[in-house]
């Protein structure tokens, strides 16, 4: 027996959700970098169930442009965070706070 | 030129001549003097060859515009404006003439000479106005003309204190004045006079009691009635000649003027109030002339009193014998405050008239014209007053005894206090060092007072004025048989027991008879004098000045406390609780996108 | 069976999830990511889309992954405290967490009661038709992936040069 939709996106939205949690939690730009990777990932699991149980590929499709924009964002996300790190010698969120009132 | 274009130049002509003076001939008083005098010459020649044309009517051009509301500047000349423009003029020119002999010598000359064109420019403007809007700007430019030719020793307190009470008590006056204009305006959708009076000839006009009280209160103002008399005695502090123009003939006679224009909303009600209000102010100034020692604010009072005649003729319904009265009122009152200018002028500028006598031997041309001037005031026969006095003394018999009465009385006391007036300042011996090397002023100075001598003596002949008048003194009542027999005898009783009751009462050694013999009755005539002054600063010093502060701690503390620098610190409150969101961490402003997206799905679910 | 098979997969899957979020060493957390995206393969196999998982493995557990740890490892952080979920703020987030799964899931479950069952026909499956759409009715999204790529090489080559280099270059 096959699990149900129902099933499928309860999962998807867990992860995602843990993945929310570790976003506002962790103080390490990078760790929260790659929750964001999970949050990402969590809805490309959403997007096939939902294309495997509607019969068609579009959901596929897009899975595959969304597998592209991730590693693009990857790249320059971290390359930003290399930079941020060279000029401000820390990457923890709490002490990068220049936009402060 | 056609008489439209004669009109308007006639209006224009002073204004112009006001500002060439005061942009270029600051420095350059003859200069000023000069152009001044040019355009009042101008003026009445403009004036009198309208005046004895036959061109009646008028123009108008629309100035101001809001929807259904518009406001019109026009010209309405007909017989009432002819004799009124001619009066303005010719006392005008006078008193321009008479001004460079006695400003000869003055720092503030072409000072002096833009204010005199600024009013001829405003009075003329009153006397061509043809709606009640038009009048009332130009009321208040005659109001400014008035205190700033007040004000021109402005070195002097008093001058400067009687100047700012002049416009203030206006003020006063001139509030009613827009409050009754603005309710005509409402009752009857028109302030132009022609219109009112059409709406009059086809009786579709809305009467009401108190629109014609409220616009009486401009007269009150203007023409200094009761309870608004108390600024005319203290503008004596202004010049003589501007005294004879301004306070003598025209501008104090501007609210008979006005009174006259708007005939046509009266009732009978405020027409009685209109009457009493007139015969109380004439007997109130004659009291007080008795006391007078300056020769300026005695002629000031006696100005009052005249004044009171004229809106208790107009009051009993006459408008010809109002503007009768007007015009010899004019010619005498100017030729008897030109006098006492020529007086002053000779004795150096000395003003009490205890220190004056022995005059006639030393300045006869001026002893003569007062003599007539004073002749007329009082009503001897066959010269101006005369006749002026007695219509409306006939029209008071007829239509209101006690009137009749009260302004008897007053005759009297007129002839009383002029004679002493002339008795003490011209008989006698000299009194004073100044007085004794007293002597007459040159051409300038004894021209206008001839001039006005003459028509103070013929004057008083209507009917032998130009036919162009005819719409006002035709409009004169007439006495017939046994009234005309009452009136006659009831004049000359009174001059009779006036003149030779002050002739034998006062004596020429420098006192004043009443204040030796009667003090307790000098006493009480000088409270009645002083009692308004008295009561209006007591109002102004306790009641209005506490409300004052009224209102200036609610301003300070309501408005700019309260409501401005509130409104600026709630503000202030908001922009820092918004700044304080901004923590520049992120887990806060994930915390916010989480926040955002949980009241978009509860609405979404419904649950919102 | 399947039934059996997702069950574990998916609490292997939440498992590393957790592992991930909670660690205080980034580079286990970089590891569980790893294990994670194979659970969410694993997943993908189940659900017919080979193609998929294998482009998972290859690209985001291979490559991006292994970015991460570069970038992790080059910024040698010391870090002081050591991390660790307590306080407030861990309070907070649990609950903002909960509140997120109960909103999906009351949208994306309201008014059914079990779930669907699959539709017929095994579309995922087939490369040939997934290729097929991808350059007829997907052309234009793929050319602008090129694009997307191309910019965001550019950007990160502009990124990564040093503040002095680009002075002494001008």
């Amino acid at each position: 027996m096959t699990p149900s939709l129902d099933s499928y996106v309860m999962l998807s939205s867990a992860l995602f959700a843990i993945g929310f949690l570790g976003v506002l939690v962790r103080r390490n730009t990078l760790v929260i970098y790659m929750c964001l990777e999970l949050m990402l990932v969590a809805a490309t699991l959403a997007l096939v169930a939902f294309s495997r149980f509607n019969g068609t590929e579009e959901g596929d499709v897009f899975v595959f442009f969304i597998l592209t924009v991730a590693a693009a964002e990857v790249a320059v996300g971290l390359g930003i965070i290399v930079a941020l790190f060279r000029a401000r010698q820390t990457v923890q969120v709490d002490q990068l706070d220049s936009l402060k009132n | 030129m056609n008489p439209n274009e004669t009109a308007l130049l006639v209006l224009l002509v002073p204004l112009a001549a006001a500002s060439v003076i005061t942009l270029f001939l600051g420095r350059r008083p003859g200069a000023a003097a000069a152009l001044s005098v040019a355009a009042a010459a101008f003026v009445a020649y403009g004036a009198l060859s309208l005046a004895f044309g036959s061109w009646r009517g008028g123009d108008s051009l629309q100035w101001i515009r809001f929807g259904d509301f518009s406001v019109s500047l026009g010209i309405k000349f007909d017989d009432l404006a002819a004799l009124m423009l001619s009066i303005v003029a010719v006392v005008g020119l006078c008193v321009h003439v008479f001004s460079l002999g006695y400003m000869g010598d003055d720092a503030g000359k072409s000072r002096y000479f833009g204010g005199l064109s600024i009013f001829m420019f405003s009075m003329i403007g009153i006397v061509l106005a043809d709606n009640l809007f038009m009048m009332f700007i130009f009321w208040e430019l005659v109001g400014f003309s008035s205190y700033f030719l007040i004000n021109h020793w402005r070195e002097r307190q008093s001058a400067a204190d009687a100047s700012k009470k002049a416009f203030i008590v206006n003020r006063v006056g001139d509030f009613g004045f827009i409050l009754g204009i603005i309710l005509c305006y409402w009752t009857n959708h028109t302030v132009n006079l022609d219109e009112l009076a059409r709406l009059h000839s086809t009786s579709a006009l809305a009467y009401s009691r108190l629109i014609p009280l409220l616009l009486f209160c401009g007269a009150v103002g203007k023409s200094a009635q009761l309870p608004l008399q108390v600024w005319l005695p203290d503008a004596m502090e202004g010049p003589t000649p501007v005294s004879a123009l301004i306070h003598a003939a025209t501008m104090v006679a501007a609210g008979i003027y006005m009174l006259c224009r708007i005939e046509v909303l009266m009732v009978a009600s405020s027409l009685n109030v209109i009457a009493w209000v007139g015969t109380l102010t004439a007997l109130y100034a004659a009291l007080c002339a008795l006391t007078q020692r300056d020769i300026k604010k005695v002629l000031a009072y006696s100005t009052l009193s005249q004044l009171g005649y004229m809106v208790a003729a107009f009051g009993l319904g006459s408008v010809g014998a109002a503007m009768f009265h007007l015009t010899t009122h004019a010619f005498f009152k100017a030729l008897l405050f030109l006098g006492s200018g020529s007086v002053i002028y000779g004795c150096h500028h000395e003003q009490d008239i205890f220190k004056m006598g022995g005059l006639r031997s030393r300045m006869p041309l001026t002893f003569w014209t007062f003599t007539v001037a004073v002749a007329a005031i009082t009503g001897v026969p066959f010269l101006a007053g005369f006749f002026s006095k007695d219509a409306i003394l006939a029209l008071s018999y007829e239509r209101n005894g006690a009137v009749f009465a009260v302004l008897a009385l007053t005759a009297v006391l007129t002839a009383f206090y002029m004679v002493r007036l002339w008795k003490i300042v011209f008989f006698g011996a000299p009194r004073s060092d100044a007085v004794s090397h007293a002597h007459e002023g040159g051409f300038s100075i004894t021209s206008p007072l001839v001039l006005l001598a003459v028509l103070s003596v013929v004057g008083g002949y209507w009917r032998a004025y130009p036919r162009g008048f005819a719409g006002v003194f035709s409009l004169i009542p007439e006495a017939e048989g046994a009234t005309h027999a009452v009136i006659l005898a009831t004049s000359l009783a009174v001059l009779a027991a006036g003149a030779g009751a002050a002739l034998g009462f006062y004596r020429t050694d420098g006192t004043d008879a009443l204040q030796a013999r009667f003090p307790s009755v000098y006493g009480m005539l000088t409270l009645l004098r002083t009692s308004f002054d008295t009561a209006y600063e007591y109002y102004v010093a306790k009641v209005q000045q506490r409300f004052a502060m009224v209102l200036n701690f609610i301003d300070i503390v309501g408005l700019a406390g309260v409501v401005v620098r509130g409104l600026a610190g709630a503000t202030e409150i908001v922009g820092f609780g918004l700044r304080s969101l901004h923590t520049g961490r992120l887990n806060n402003y994930v915390y916010w996108f989480l926040g955002g997206v949980v009241i978009l799905w509860a609405y979404a679910a419904g649950v919102l | 069976m399947e039934q059996i098979a997702f069950t574990v997969i998916s609490a292997f899957t939440l498992a590393c999830a957790l592992c991930v979020v909670l660690s205080k060493n980034a580079v286990n957390g970089a590891m569980c990511l790893l294990l994670c995206l194979a659970g969410i393969a694993g997943l993908f196999v189940q659900l017919h889309a080979y193609l998929l998982a294998f482009l998972l493995v290859l690209v985001y557990a291979g490559a991006v992954v292994a970015l991460f740890l570069f970038i992790i490892m080059l910024l040698d952080m010391q870090g002081g405290q050591p991390w660790r979920l307590r306080g407030f703020q861990a309070v907070a987030g649990v609950i903002a967490a909960g509140l997120l799964i109960s909103g999906l899931d009351m949208i994306a479950l309201r008014g059914r009661t079990a779930g669907g069952a699959p539709a017929a026909g095994e579309v995922g499956s087939s490369l040939k038709l997934y290729a097929y759409q991808l350059f007829t009715t997907y052309l234009l999204p793929v050319e602008v992936m090129g694009f997307l790529l191309l910019i965001a090489m550019l950007g990160v080559i502009v990124l990564s040069r040093r503040v002095s280099n680009e002075e002494d270059a001008q």
